[in-house]
């Protein structure tokens, strides 16, 4: 009982900092601080009408699409490797994919930075897809993973066997039985891509991200637009989340139906 | 002398093949970024002109430098603890989640809301702990106070604060695919065998979740300690970081020797950490020993 009150007061840690952001969002005075006067979009309108944010909303979408559309093809084809990997490869590739996120942010933003100018690459919304498949990729790999290992490799075999093309089996076979997993995979990704900043500060060019312009409008003042912003991003990056998280129980659900039927 | 290439079956190959393009991605754009910035941090630079001569002098001038030891000394100290409050916070969720519901809901908020913003997460503390932010302004117009607290916003504090926000999610999810590996079986086998509550935790679930917890504690440890978003925003002068010199290196100094050397010494100092964490659980004899679990794969022969 003392536990359950405790997992509620966590929670209530988690989400009541949000929960406030997005209740001031909504304020109809300026000041970000009770007593709470009432309830007006002014500040939502005036976010939709600043260029800026709206042209920071666009770039974002694009960078996360075409990340998450990256990390998908690299992702699904590390993921099909996994079990075939000889046993020191399967060792090596698994430090090598999972070694962006052990580090901090800052480290891969430097790193890249250092790069690109090296090559003499200029920064642009390229580099920023490129820093950001960078951190999604491990993410999408060690989330397909466990998927992966449970995989009936009979399965490929068998078709094989009767007489199908690689590539006929993996279109026929293993995608099918993968699919909602490197769905929910990529919608992770775009996710991660949607919100990061941390990277995105050293590569960035002239064209904003929609996190970096938020930091930018952050460092000039505090105001409630900033609150707007904000809940306009969560709630983008959520609903990738959400659609992510029902391609996984629909992967689950379908699963669970198909051991029903065997039994 | 013999040589004896490895040989492949035909399906090792094609698992060969598959991995390369990941493989060949997090090459160029992982590891040889990582080896041009060790380059770096030994030849010379100034306002974003790097000039190739090898020299130790960026390490030297980092290491004499006694605000760097300080910036250091508070990376450190708010990523350690970030990292004590996570766990410490995260450790009973995780074992009523664990062992005591059968629902996923409580993860799946958790999940939910480790991805909603970075930064929005840190603007709502701003907002919180602000000189005319929501805990000033209400106990000011309660009368309790006349002044607003003033160390509550640009300190450490507020920085750990924050990253505990940030992270113990994170952290939450590691503790839990720990402890999923610590049957009950297990505790209840120790509880028949008449160990004390205190025992079977000390003896039993925290040698078998070990790695978990250390690896979360750590992971906690390096990213918060890592993290410059924070300090910038919410630390003030007093919690200038590492993280934060090396950032300002790169992005407005200019003097990228000098920042890769930073960054490589701070992971250093990770590195140092994880050997002192992982020798102080062995110490404590909180560490698996040979005699647990047989099936562990460390124990497999190499």
């Amino acid at each position: 009982m003392v536990l359950r009150t405790y997992v509620w007061l966590y929670l209530l840690f988690l989400f009541g900092p949000l929960a406030v952001i997005t209740l001031f969002a909504f304020h109809s005075s300026p000041a970000l601080s009770f007593p709470f006067e009432g309830f007006s979009l002014k500040w939502f309108r005036a976010i939709l009408d600043d260029p800026q944010f709206l042209a920071a909303l666009k770039n974002s979408t694009i960078v996360a699409v075409a990340a998450s559309v990256l990390t998908g093809i690299l992702g699904t084809l590390a993921a099909l490797a996994l079990p075939r990997l000889p046993k020191r490869s399967l060792a090596t590739f698994n430090m090598l994919t999972f070694a962006p996120i052990a580090l901090p942010g800052l480290f891969l933003g430097i790193a890249l930075l250092a790069l690109f100018e090296r090559l003499g690459i200029y920064r642009s919304l390229w580099t920023v897809t490129i820093a950001h498949t960078l951190f999604t990729l491990p993410f999408f790999i060690e989330t397909v993973r466990s998927r992966v290992a449970y995989f009936d490799a009979s399965l490929e075999e068998a078709a094989r066997d009767l007489g199908a093309t690689p590539v006929q089996t993996f279109r026929l076979v293993t995608l099918p039985i993968l699919f909602p997993t490197l769905m929910g995979g990529m919608l992770l990704s775009f996710a991660l891509s949607f919100d990061e900043v941390v990277i995105t500060v050293f590569v960035v060019g002239e064209k904003n991200t929609l996190p970096f312009y938020i930091l930018s409008m952050m460092r000039r003042t505090v105001n409630p637009t900033i609150n707007a912003a904000s809940v306009l991003a969560m709630g983008l990056s959520l609903a990738s989340l959400l659609l992510g998280g029902l391609f996984f129980l629909m992967q689950r659900r379908r699963a669970q139906a198909r051991r029903a039927e065997n039994e | 002398m013999r040589w004896s290439f490895p040989s492949f079956d035909r399906r090792q190959r094609s698992g060969l093949a598959l991995a390369a393009p990941t493989a060949v991605f997090l090459v160029i754009f992982f590891v040889v970024p990582a080896a041009v910035l060790l380059v770096y941090s030994f030849w010379i630079s100034r306002s974003f002109q790097i000039t190739p001569t090898l020299t130790l002098s960026n390490y030297l001038r980092a290491l004499g430098n006694a605000g760097m030891w300080l910036s250091m000394w508070n990376g450190v100290w708010i990523g350690a603890w970030t990292a004590v409050f996570s766990v410490a916070l995260s450790f009973p969720v995780a074992w009523y989640i664990a062992y005591r519901t059968r629902s996923n809901a409580i993860l799946y908020a958790v999940l939910l809301s480790w991805f909603s913003s970075y930064l929005v997460r840190i603007y709502a503390w701003r907002t919180i702990l602000g000189t005319s932010g929501l805990i000033n302004s209400t106990l000011m117009q309660l009368g309790m106070i006349d002044q607003p607290l003033s160390f509550l916003i640009f300190s450490r504090t507020a920085v750990i604060v924050t990253l505990v926000h940030l992270f113990v999610p994170f952290t939450l999810l590691l503790l839990l695919s720990a402890l999923r590996n610590v049957r009950t079986d297990y505790l209840e086998a120790a509880r028949d065998l008449g160990a004390s509550w205190r025992q079977s935790f000390l003896r039993v679930v925290v040698p078998m979740a070990y790695k978990g917890i250390v690896g979360s504690f750590m992971f906690t440890f390096i990213l918060a300690a890592g993290d410059f978003i924070s300090p910038q925003l919410l630390g003030g002068r007093e919690g200038v970081t590492t993280g934060l010199l090396i950032s300002n290196q790169f992005r407005q100094t200019g003097n990228w020797s000098f920042g890769a050397a930073l960054a490589f010494i701070l992971l250093g100092v990770f590195l140092f950490a994880y050997f002192l964490v992982a020798q102080s659980m062995r110490l404590g004899r909180l560490s698996p020993g040979l005699r647990f679990h047989p099936t562990l794969p460390t124990q497999e022969k190499a």
